[in-house]
């Protein structure tokens, strides 16, 4: 059995549609393409791979001061916080990754939710 | 609006003009973008609705390209297309948050005499996302790549510590290694007079401190004599040379050894305030040399030779180099050495021993 979850659902040969997917998800979620309209597309698919590689335990370091550093200022609520943890979870199961897989990845995701979501002033 | 009119089309040209239209109609639900532009004025004759989608119409100037097709060179395509037939660009255009990535190929198209640019515009922006992600990727790779090669190195560093570049290799290819016998191969064993007292009465940080530094000084010196320190066990230092391979003038150059780790401590001392005074012991003799222990390995030596080096070592006065009378028969023709009579030694019976003095051309 492999080591982590990037492995198992086929490595980045899969993530790579992983990725993609999620990238139009996101940007076709009415609640959160206002985000990305000022977002350079390189920079986006840089950080969506490496995010998504990271969150699946995948080769890519993610520190999370960088995650807090990137969404600082902006404003983002905990209802669009968890919808893109959940359009990430969708993606990942339409994708064949296995439910427990998932489910590990949407956890991990949520975990960072202090990192992403503005404070209330 | 009505992708086929052609607004500003003057007159006799409605021939051309429904050509036009019937060729785009056709092409109408396609999803590469086709556009019919007039490059006298940059209007544009015909559209197909993909192309209206990437480069949406300005209402207040319905006919003109130029502002619709911000981000191209426009003069450039014109220029391009005067000395040849095609020009092919990229070009990127944002709708929202969303970015697409149009690969476009103008051609020049003659109709009823008038030269036209038609424009095929192909999305190429899943291709670009694959390129992006594949950099991206490719730059996390080569990242790890290259921490793996440095952690690789630091581990082999470490274990070069432990034991010979040449058995590190066969551990490193075949997993494992095997004890070998050396006839001749030469060990040098030096302790330090006095250090239980020392290190009993002085700072024991300070003395530990020390005897690093020297010990760290004897690497350098056995290093540069082609030697191989074996280990280190409290204060005693054990050297070796010809194994794990004989290389000719081992025992000449561990004598060498000796004599600079003397004269490195003798130098040390008439600068320091602690006074370091080793006895050294050179045997010649058989040494198996072997990997011991599995979780925790170490390069170790065994045979006659090293408890002889031991024996000598204890036999030797506080700075000097006792040797053995194999060592002497190999050293004597390079050093000056003093012959100082037939002893006991433990284990080994009544022994010819000899001192080291110095090195032939230069006596100390």
């Amino acid at each position: 059995m492999s080591h982590t979850i990037f492995e198992r659902a086929g490595g980045f040969a899969s993530v790579r549609r992983i990725v993609s997917a999620f990238y139009d998800r996101v940007l076709e979620s009415e609640m959160l393409q206002g985000y990305f309209v000022n977002t350079d597309f390189a920079t986006l698919i840089d950080h969506q791979t490496k995010f998504i590689a990271s969150m699946m335990g995948g080769p890519a370091s993610f520190p999370d001061e960088v995650i807090r550093r990137a969404h600082l200022g902006l404003g983002i609520t905990p209802r669009e916080f968890r919808e893109m943890a959940d359009i990430l979870k969708d993606t990942l199961l339409d994708h064949g990754v296995v439910p427990s897989d998932a489910e590990q990845v949407h956890a991990e995701v949520l975990k960072r939710e202090p990192l992403v979501v503005a404070r209330a002033a | 609006m009505n992708h086929l009119s052609s607004p500003g089309l003057p007159d006799g040209r409605t021939e051309v003009a429904s050509e036009v239209q019937s060729v785009l109609g056709l092409a109408q639900g396609l999803a590469t973008g086709l556009a019919l532009i007039d490059p006298a004025d940059w209007t544009v004759k015909a559209e197909n609705a993909a192309f209206t989608r990437w480069f949406p119409v300005d209402l207040a100037r319905p006919g003109a390209i130029t502002e619709r097709l911000r981000g191209v060179d426009l003069d450039r395509v014109r220029e391009r297309l005067a000395s040849a037939p095609s020009f092919a660009f990229e070009t990127e255009v944002r709708r929202g948050a969303r970015s697409a990535f149009l690969s476009i190929l103008v051609r020049n198209v003659e109709f009823g005499g008038q030269t036209l640019m038609l424009a095929e515009c192909q999305d190429v922006t899943k291709l670009r996302q694959s390129e992006q992600m594949m950099d991206s990727y490719s730059r996390m790779m080569e990242k790890n790549a290259r921490e793996l090669q440095k952690q690789k190195e630091r581990v082999e560093k470490l274990l070069l510590n432990i034991m010979p570049r040449s058995v590190y290799e066969e551990l490193k290819d075949f997993g494992t290694t095997t004890p070998r016998r050396f006839d001749s191969a030469s060990v040098l064993m030096l302790d330090f007079v006095g250090f239980s007292e020392m290190a009993v009465q002085a700072d024991p940080g300070t003395v530990v401190a020390e005897l690093n530094d020297i010990f760290t000084s004897f690497d350098r010196i056995v290093e540069t004599f082609g030697c191989e320190r074996i280990k280190t066990i409290g204060d005693a230092y054990v050297a070796v040379a010809g194994l794990p391979e004989p290389e000719g003038e081992d025992t000449v150059n561990l004598a060498r050894a000796a004599l600079r780790m003397r004269r490195y401590l003798e130098r040390r001392n008439s600068a320091h305030q602690t006074a370091w005074v080793a006895r050294i012991g050179i045997a010649t003799g058989t040494v198996i040399g072997s990997l011991v222990g599995i979780q925790k390995y170490v390069y170790d030596i065994f045979g006659p030779a090293v408890n002889l080096a031991a024996r000598l070592e204890h036999h030797s006065q506080p700075a000097e180099i006792t040797i053995c009378a194999d060592t002497n028969d190999l050293v004597r023709d390079e050093f000056v050495t003093r012959d100082i009579g037939v002893h006991d030694i433990k284990g080994f019976g009544r022994r010819q021993i000899h001192t080291l003095v110095g090195e032939l051309q230069r006596t100390w």
